[in-house]
């Protein structure tokens, strides 16, 4: 499955939060592209993906996230 | 009750009441509404913790024996992280003495239930959280009645004899119970999964001889070595509740904050307690 999230109207910590709610909800393997705005959530997004242990790939604003 | 108390409590008791009235839509069954997201998000974004845990403690009903040193924190801890209800139980009235240490109190409050005085400052910390004051003594024989239909019991009492008759009661009915104790700078914690785990008989199976253990006024106790104790009974109420984490059971935490020693002592579950090991069967907790 692959779901889409726009995070772009939110700020840290939310965007995280809101990403990682939405994971929970996907099975492994599933893929999560997160859209996020420069700056400050496309740099936490990735990192807390990463930190939380899911495959993590970066194009242009799109974050996308592959579930452990 | 002084002309100035009367109306600060009014005054607390409608902000209160408006606070209540001005909570957001109720939130729905099976997922967070934007406002609890943000409430919460400093939670949530724990790797530990989960919006499944959240849901949990949403649901879940809690009931805090005594709102006191321990109460405090406790009560403040729970309905900060969104647990569906908490019942707080306290006979006394907030006296000057107490100030120092519970810090659901305020000076205002002088004279008045420290169930009710609790519960006031609880609604405003949460309007989400339904809170129930009974300002009423837990004893030996209302014990089973006021723990009834809660999912956890964290008690916060400050007598031996309340102790026991709460771990008798959840023991008998298969409620989680969460234990704690403090006196002078040092405190114990215990989490107990009755029919699982050993309980507070088990690790300590007489209460001490009658006036072998010096009560807190003659003793003393430090507030923030309340608020340390109260802090991690909490702490292990949200990883029953949420179930996250490894609570602290078929053990105790022995914390000696005067020599900053935390010492965990296990405890096995006996056989012959006569709360939890006795004729009779044990409710395995839902």
């Amino acid at each position: 499955m692959t779901r889409t999230l726009d995070v772009t109207g939110l700020t840290c910590p939310m965007t995280w939060v809101k990403a990682k709610l939405e994971l929970e909800r996907l099975a492994p393997g599933d893929v999560l592209t997160v859209r996020c705005r420069p700056g400050e959530a496309l740099e936490n997004v990735p990192r807390s993906a990463r930190e939380a242990g899911h495959d993590v790939t970066v194009q242009a604003t799109s974050v996308r996230i592959v579930r452990r | 009750m002084s002309g100035s108390r009367r109306s600060f409590l009014r005054d607390l008791t409608s902000a209160a009441r408006d606070v209540v009235a001005a909570a957001t839509e109720p939130p729905a069954r099976t997922s967070l509404s934007a406002d609890e997201l943000e409430r919460y998000s400093r939670q949530l974004v724990l790797p530990e913790w989960s919006e499944r845990a959240q849901l949990a403690l949403r649901r879940a009903d809690v009931l805090v024996v005594g709102a006191g040193a321990l109460g405090s924190p406790v009560a403040a801890y729970l309905t900060g992280a969104g647990v569906g209800r908490l019942g707080i139980v306290d006979a006394d009235t907030v006296e000057l003495s107490n100030l120092h240490r519970q810090h659901l109190h305020f000076t205002p409050d002088l004279g008045t239930a420290k169930a009710h005085s609790a519960a006031a400052k609880l609604a405003f910390l949460n309007p989400g959280v339904l809170v129930e004051a009974y300002q009423v003594r837990l004893e030996e024989a209302n014990a089973a009645g006021l723990v009834e239909g809660h999912d956890l019991v964290v008690d916060c009492s400050d007598s031996f004899a309340t102790r026991y008759a709460v771990n008798a009661a959840c023991c008998a009915a298969g409620i989680a119970l969460v234990e704690g104790g403090v006196s002078g700078t040092s405190g114990l914690v215990m989490a107990i999964r009755p029919g699982e785990s050993a309980c507070y008989r088990c690790a300590f199976e007489e209460p001490p001889p009658e006036g072998s253990v010096p009560s807190c006024a003659e003793a003393g106790v430090l507030g923030p070595a309340a608020g340390v104790i109260g802090s991690l009974q909490a702490l292990e109420a949200l990883r029953l509740l949420g179930g996250v984490g490894e609570p602290l059971t078929d053990a105790f935490l022995q914390v000696d904050l005067a020599t900053h020693a935390f010492l965990r002592v296990a405890v096995e579950r006996r056989e012959d307690c006569p709360d939890c090991g006795g004729p009779g069967p044990v409710r395995a907790p839902a």
